[in-house]
């Protein structure tokens, strides 16, 4: 068996089957989910049937029809069919003289309302159509059905008063409603939904966050093997640049596992999920399968470039607490593109942009933004590829050589004129 | 067959010098004592034998070939620094570094089970290092230097840290390993132990090496040259030329005689002198005495038995 596979398994397996993995990555997309279905889940079921006493003193009974044909059977008046839930309706009118305390009157329905959350007295006072309020009574009078009361009430009391103005609703309806507006780019393709900007960010958010993570990981599993003296029994079986490219590749294959599953996740979420939405009247972004490719490969080649100065970061010290110094360098280096990313998002395709993410250390969060963005040249993005996976290829090769005298010198921390010593010993 | 061969090794760390122009070998199915003080160059010389770092000059073959992968895959290796992980199953790691050695998983978990059994830790297979004692690790290390079976093994300072049954478990191991046929490098300070299990040695301090050969001969080299006496009467008799120094037990003393100093003589004295001696005995040194002896030497100190 190959031995940087011996490592590579291990370093995979401890980790894929650790409750951090499992919870960081299939337990909060699926929680982010629900978060986002649950509400919507809650209306469908939380419906039931809502028994609704109608005290009328408007003297209008088209009033009551009207609401009682847009409850009980979810009519509109422009004869439009809209989803109220699945919550039954029941109307029941009692019609009260307008020389009548109405008010006095709900309130002998009180002790109901109060005891059945089902029931509910709706006050429709005289001078309805000028500007006396509607009342809704109910124990829990703010709950997701009300909308649907208020709605149709609103729909028929604008129908009547029109009306009573001589005017046809329909009609004017027709005159004000909204136009949307088309938004294309040069190709002529049309966009939709949330702006391509705000799906940048994501990325470069997720890119920045999982490599400065996956990085950490890498350093903690270097220093591990160092503080408990592990590292001399490995290389006493295989060579430092095995246990070093094993660790490497075995991390970023549990954050490629990870990727995979959440990009897995939004893609089934697109094809199932989007109806609901779009049901709901929320578009959600369409994302090109380009893009989520993109996306996986600057995280890949993000992720080699930094854990390989993490790594080295690792041999150098001894202690999880001479880290936290030994790491700012390269810590500096994953934030920068966060204090720049500002800029390159407000002018994307100026000079400034394009230089800052055709360097290598930038590219993978910088150049996804402008890929979500611009579409910025293929020579740009293939150029900052090969441009990353040089310098990975160099940084390899210097911490590797850093890396096999580290990982046997304990104490204090080597100074710069070391380390080159380091990478020079044969 | 020689299992390992130093001609004239040397390995320098910038101006420091940790090993200098060492030579040595190791006969095949014997117990070899590696032996100096702190900070002497053990280490590095037993990393270059199993091919962690690299001589800058000079030849190590190890049985019979050039250091190489191939080599290091024929020792096992317990160093002086050792560890385990501290979050994976015993057994996990068992398998572990026997994959590193080329065994395959079902044959590894195989050996593991018979090695955990054998030295009574079996019922810690599924557990993790942080919840096993220090001396249980060691064990299990232990576990993971012969789960290959390797031909030649290393153990430096196996004993530190173990407490007497298990200190005594591992000897047996380790004859046991001897009996068939496996060449054991062994580095320990407990000169008990090297008189006990060593068939040659060899001495280093500062780098080099100051004695070596088999225990038997550096023994005999060393004369005998310590006598247990119990007496009663005067002691005057012994203020004389021929004793460099006397150490007073409860029954007896122990006198060390000067180079070329005749042990009969001091017997003569004592009659002759008057005393009652009830017990005469000519004593060879202790490897223990020797090895402070020769590294006071080395560095150029009086160092007389």
């Amino acid at each position: 068996m190959n031995k940087t596979l011996v490592v590579i398994k291990r370093e995979y397996l401890t980790r894929v089957r650790s409750k951090a993995f499992i919870i960081g990555t299939i337990i909060s997309p699926l929680l982010i989910l629900a978060l986002m279905i649950l509400p919507s889940l809650l209306t469908f079921k939380s419906g039931g049937s809502r028994h609704i006493t109608v005290l009328d003193q408007s003297g209008d009974s088209q009033i009551y029809e009207g609401i009682k044909k847009r409850l009980e059977e979810g009519e509109l008046s422009s004869g439009e069919k809209r989803s109220i839930g699945n919550t039954t309706f029941k109307l029941e009118r009692v019609i009260v003289a307008p020389d009548q305390d109405v008010r006095a009157l709900a309130d002998s329905y009180n002790d109901k309302v109060a005891n059945v959350s089902d029931e509910a007295t709706l006050i429709l006072p005289k001078g309805i159509l000028n500007s006396q309020s509607p009342e809704y009574r109910a124990k829990n009078p703010s709950d997701m059905v009300v909308g649907n009361v208020e709605r149709s009430l609103n729909d028929v009391l604008r129908t009547r008063r029109l009306a009573q103005a001589g005017l046809d609703k329909s009609k004017i309806d027709e005159y004000t409603k909204s136009i949307e507006l088309v938004k294309t780019n040069p190709q002529g393709e049309e966009e939709k939904g949330i702006p391509r900007f705000l799906i940048g960010m994501v990325m470069l958010f997720f890119i920045y966050m999982t490599t400065l993570f996956y990085g950490i990981f890498v350093m903690r599993g270097v220093i591990e093997e160092k503080q408990s003296r592990i590292v001399e029994v490995v290389i006493s079986s295989i060579k430092p640049f095995q246990l070093m490219m094993g660790k490497l590749l075995g991390i970023g294959l549990v954050g490629l596992t990870q990727y995979s599953i959440w990009v897995l996740c939004l893609i089934a979420f697109a094809k199932f999920g989007l109806s609901m939405f779009a049901s709901q009247g929320v578009t959600m972004p369409e994302i090109p399968i380009s893009w989520l490719i993109y996306f996986i490969i600057y995280f890949v080649l993000g992720y080699f470039l930094f854990a390989t100065l993490y790594a080295m970061v690792g041999a150098m010290v001894s202690t999880e607490e001479d880290a936290q110094q030994a790491q700012t360098p390269v810590t500096l280096i994953i934030i920068l593109p966060m204090l720049l990313f500002g800029m390159v998002m407000a002018n994307p395709d100026s000079t400034v942009s394009t230089v800052l993410s055709m360097i290598p250390f930038f590219s993978s969060t910088l150049m996804i933004m402008r890929i979500a963005m611009v579409n910025p040249p293929l020579w740009q993005v293939i150029g900052s590829m090969v441009g990353m996976i040089l310098t990975i290829i160099a940084a390899v090769w210097v911490v590797s050589r850093i890396y096999r005298v580290g990982i046997l010198m304990y104490g204090k921390r080597p100074s710069i004129a070391e380390l080159g010593k380091w990478i020079r010993y044969s | 067959m020689n299992v390992v061969e130093l001609n004239n090794v040397t390995k320098r760390f910038d101006e420091f010098t940790a090993v200098e122009n060492l030579s040595f070998t190791v006969k095949q199915g014997t117990i070899f004592g590696f032996l100096g003080p702190n900070g002497a160059g053990k280490t590095t010389a037993i990393r270059m034998i199993v091919n962690i770092t690299a001589p800058d000059e000079g030849e190590i073959k190890v049985l019979g070939e050039q250091v190489s992968l191939a080599t290091q895959q024929r020792i096992g290796y317990l160093p002086e620094e050792r560890g385990l992980y501290k979050k994976m199953k015993v057994i996990d790691q068992l398998v572990f570094f026997a994959n590193l050695k080329g065994i395959e998983s079902r044959e590894a978990a195989k050996r593991a089970d018979y090695w955990l059994e054998r030295l009574e830790i079996a019922d810690w297979r599924n557990k993790t290092p942080v919840e096993m004692s220090k001396g249980m690790q060691q064990k299990v290390q232990l576990i993971a230097t012969v789960l290959h079976e390797p031909e030649f093994l290393i153990f430096d300072e196996p004993f530190s840290g173990l407490d007497p049954v298990s200190a005594d478990l591992l000897k047996q191991v380790i004859l046991e390993l001897k009996q068939k046929g496996k060449t054991i490098i062994f580095s320990t300070h407990q000169m008990e132990q090297v008189e006990q299990m060593c068939d040659d040695i060899c001495l280093i301090d500062h780098a080099k090496k100051i004695l070596g050969g088999s225990l038997k001969d550096v023994k005999r080299s060393f004369g005998r040259n310590t006598i247990i006496l119990d007496y009663e009467g005067e002691g005057n008799f012994l203020n004389d030329d021929l004793i460099n120094g006397k150490k007073q037990f409860a029954n007896y003393s122990e006198l060390s005689l000067k180079d070329g100093a005749d042990a009969q003589e001091v017997l003569r004295r004592a009659v002759s002198a008057g005393v009652r001696v009830n017990r005469f005995e000519l004593l060879e040194p202790s490897l223990n005495d020797i090895f402070i002896a020769s590294v006071r030497r080395a560095n150029g100190k009086r160092g007389e038995l």
